[in-house]
């Protein structure tokens, strides 16, 4: 198709943070107007530092206190010309804040209500204080990574990011339902849900084999070799995976070791799982020898799966990012030129996805109160001295 | 009756094999999307990936394909010969989405790409998932989860500082998590492509990197590096000398228990000073090492210490109790144990009982939602067993 596929739809973003915002960046990069409403009152915790950059890009940015009654009026109204509304706050929060789905719905027969926490509104831990980092423990998606016997690992962010596209998935498909039935929905999405969905190899075999499956670092269950394998510089690897016998074959060739092809020992994925240690040491004697990236690129020409451990900053100046217009050059408001994140997806030869610099809380204030709600100047500079626009 | 879910008349072909592809048609067949899985005649890949019940295995009784294959119908067909080819097409006439993720099967070499397609099914939505996407320096190379993991940033954070880098590599998360990404990438592109035909009739041709998918997870760190920030150090001398300058914050970590671990991350001072109640106000937290959030921060190495020597004596589930009853932010360190007995997942209902012919009746990860207004289809179907629904699929097109 040509135009955005989300041209025409409205959504209304009481989100913060990372899960709920990664989500209406999706939505507003695809063609949806996203209006996000914050408070200087209470301010997004990821506004300072360039992640809100990343988070909020395309969005436009209302300050509104609704601790205030004509706020909350205000929020009400917004909601009554909005397809989509979102937020991401502690389970009962919003209730609280006098922003339900009843009261969504009242404003808005048909709203699409996505509401997203650590662990869903309802249930016995529903109240359960969570952080995406935190879930990822409670969740069992920690349990399964790191190295046997050794303290679980702290680190990965997963969480966030992984429901921040999966809330945008699900209001989507809510979406698809309400153009073909004409009904809203409230979606009542759990975070840790979304990340024990992740893990169904290790459900399974608990049920299949009774077998709490155990971390097992860079190895696999059934590939052999499969790990990192240190090359020259400091800290720097090249993960390797071979996956059947003809890559291994393949392997044995470029590190000039034929005879390890030939070896039975080898010659299956399980005796190679076996051996893996000794076969390490001999694909290192290799590995140290050159550069990663260069070792990725004589791994690949021999038809091996291979590719470089690496860390952000390289990733960032990733020729497979820059070279397929990943990034976006944006001019941002300090004056420089920098390359924003884009889109994991490409639709041929449609528009161009909108992705733009992100925006300052009340940059839009003058659009979203006089051009949409219809508020005169006079009054909208009344409520900035309120602190009502605030 | 099965619910009709969210996506109802919508038909999709799912000629992907492996772990990306067939996530995504999951995800399109539990929204409600009558799923059509083609394999060739020896079956998806997957079938001969684990688990397998006593580790033995058998085509039809994989883990994890009948996890990502549940809720979807099975047809077999071989696409390199005329008359597979010809059923194929005759299928994709009458279908909304095909979902691909060569290799090995690339549609295009089969002469059965979008230019074809399209000619026969102007409203078709194609969705090709590929290692790197169609573009680029890598656009061949191969991939595995692995090697998708590394080399888009996740491994350097996943395991967090450490003492020797040199002789403690980067490591990648379990299961399939870089695979997982590219599948729901590539589900939530669909689902705006299906939203786009309802609202034109106009098909779409999308092209999903799970390299891409993976690297947009980490959009933060990116746009550190678009403002000149370095990359977080893996050396751990070196994260101390950067958590006093800022950039990383001494803010959670795990605690040893008596049957394991509890995470905990009581970073701002109101759940310190609830967090303290919990440990029943010790004496040293007066101390000025550790009254402020700064001072925790630079002093975090004693902290822990000091932390770990109290939670030895508790069990896991006892300290989260504690510390959420104190609206601390705090979770036990579960594994899938944990997890199938967990009394808020069984509560809201989050695994799902399906029952295979073969494999019996098994718990599988349901939706990490629920609806008000609709209800989701899944548990409508087991995974298809190697051509199980083939006569069904292939009577109604005169085959």
């Amino acid at each position: 198709m040509n135009q955005l596929p989300l041209q025409g739809i409205r959504v209304l973003d009481l989100s913060w943070i990372i899960a709920g915002p990664t989500t209406t960046r999706f939505l507003a990069s695809m063609g949806a107007e996203v209006i996000k409403v914050g408070s200087a009152r209470r301010p997004d915790p990821s506004t300072r530092g360039p992640a809100f950059q990343a988070y909020n890009q395309s969005k436009r940015y209302a300050s509104l206190n609704i601790s205030k009654p004509e706020g909350l009026e205000l929020v009400k109204q917004l909601l009554a010309i909005s397809d989509v509304v979102i937020e991401n706050f502690a389970a009962g929060v919003i209730e609280r804040l006098g922003l339900g789905y009843d009261v969504a719905r009242a404003a808005r027969p048909d709203i699409i209500m996505v509401a997203s926490s650590g662990t869903g509104h309802f249930g016995p831990h529903t109240d359960y204080v969570a952080y995406g980092s935190l879930l990822q423990h409670y969740t069992g998606w920690n349990s399964i990574s790191g190295h046997p016997g050794r303290e679980p690992v702290t680190g990965g962010l997963w969480a966030d990011p992984w429901v921040g596209m999966e809330l945008a998935m699900v209001a989507v498909a809510c979406l698809n339902n309400r153009a073909l039935t004409g009904e809203g929905q409230y979606v009542d999405f759990s975070m840790a849900e979304a990340l024990s969905g992740c893990l169904p190899e290790a459900v399974l075999d608990y049920q299949m084999n009774d077998r709490v499956k155990e971390p097992m670092g860079n190895q696999d269950d059934w590939y052999a070799p499969h790990s990192v394998y240190h090359c020259s510089g400091s800290d720097r690897w090249v993960a390797i995976a071979v996956t059947n016998d003809s890559e291994w074959a393949a392997l044995c060739g470029l590190i000039g070791r034929p005879d390890l092809a030939s070896n039975s020992k080898y010659a299956t994925a399980e005796g190679r799982r076996k051996f893996q240690d000794e076969i390490g040491v001999t694909i290192t004697e290799w590995t140290v020898q050159h550069e990663d990236v260069k070792a990725m690129h004589l791994l690949q020409q021999a038809g091996v799966p291979a590719g470089p451990s690496q860390d952000i900053l390289r990733v960032f100046q990733e020729p497979q990012l820059s070279e397929t217009g990943y990034f976006n050059r944006v001019q941002t408001r300090d004056g420089e030129e920098r390359d924003l994140p884009g889109l994991p997806w490409r639709f041929e030869g449609a528009e161009a996805p909108t992705l733009t610099e992100a925006p300052v809380l009340g940059e839009h204030n003058n659009y979203v109160y006089q051009d949409l709600l219809g508020l005169s100047p006079t009054e909208v500079i009344q409520m900035v001295e309120e602190q009502i626009i605030y | 009756m099965t619910p009709r879910g969210l996506l109802p008349g919508v038909r999709v072909l799912d000629v992907s094999q492996g772990i990306s592809g067939p996530y995504c048609a999951k995800i399109l067949a539990q929204m409600g999307a009558e799923v059509i899985k083609v394999e060739p005649l020896y079956g998806d890949s997957a079938r001969r990936m684990g688990p397998f019940p006593g580790d033995v295995a058998h085509s039809e009784k994989s883990g994890l394909f009948l996890a990502l294959n549940a809720n979807k119908y099975g047809v077999t067909l071989d696409l390199t010969s005329t008359d597979g080819a010809e059923s194929f097409r005759k299928l994709a006439a009458t279908a909304d989405v095909v979902i691909e993720n060569p290799p090995p099967i690339y549609l295009d070499d089969l002469g059965l790409g979008y230019e074809m397609l399209q000619e026969l099914n102007p409203g078709l939505i194609l969705t090709s998932i590929t290692p790197f996407g169609r573009r680029g320096p890598y656009k061949d190379f191969k991939a595995t989860d692995l090697t998708l993991y590394h080399m888009s940033g996740h491994a350097h954070g996943l395991l967090g500082a450490v003492k020797d880098p040199d002789n403690d590599p980067p490591i990648r998360a379990g299961g399939h998590q870089a695979e997982f990404v590219g599948g729901l990438a590539a589900a939530t592109a669909t689902m705006m492509a299906i939203y786009g035909k309802q609202m034109t009739g106009q098909g779409s041709q999308i092209n999903v990197s799970s390299f891409e998918a993976m690297v947009t997870q980490l959009i933060s760190g990116l746009a550190n590096s678009a403002w000149g920030r370095p990359a977080p150090p893996r050396d751990l001398a070196k994260v101390e000398e950067a958590a006093i300058g800022g950039m990383v914050g001494a803010i959670g970590g795990i605690l040893p228990c008596n049957d394991g671990y509890v995470a905990i991350s009581p970073r701002e001072d109101a759940q310190w000073e609830r967090w303290l109640g919990v440990m029943g106000n010790p004496t040293w937290s007066t101390d000025d090492c550790y009254s402020t959030r700064d001072a925790r921060q630079k002093n975090s190495p004693s902290l822990w210490k000091l932390l770990s020597d109290w939670s030895i004596s508790y069990s896991k589930h006892e300290i989260a109790r504690l510390g959420q009853e104190q609206r601390v932010p705090c979770f036990p360190v579960n594994t899938v144990l944990d997890l199938m007995g967990d009394e808020h997942l069984a509560h809201r209902e989050f695994f799902v009982d399906i029952e295979h012919p073969e494999a019996g009746t098994l718990k599988y990860p349901g939706a990490a939602y629920k609806l008000s207004n609709s209800k989701l289809p899944l548990a409508a179907r087991p995974a298809p067993l190697l051509g199980q629904h083939n006569q069904e699929i292939f009577k109604g097109l005169n085959r």
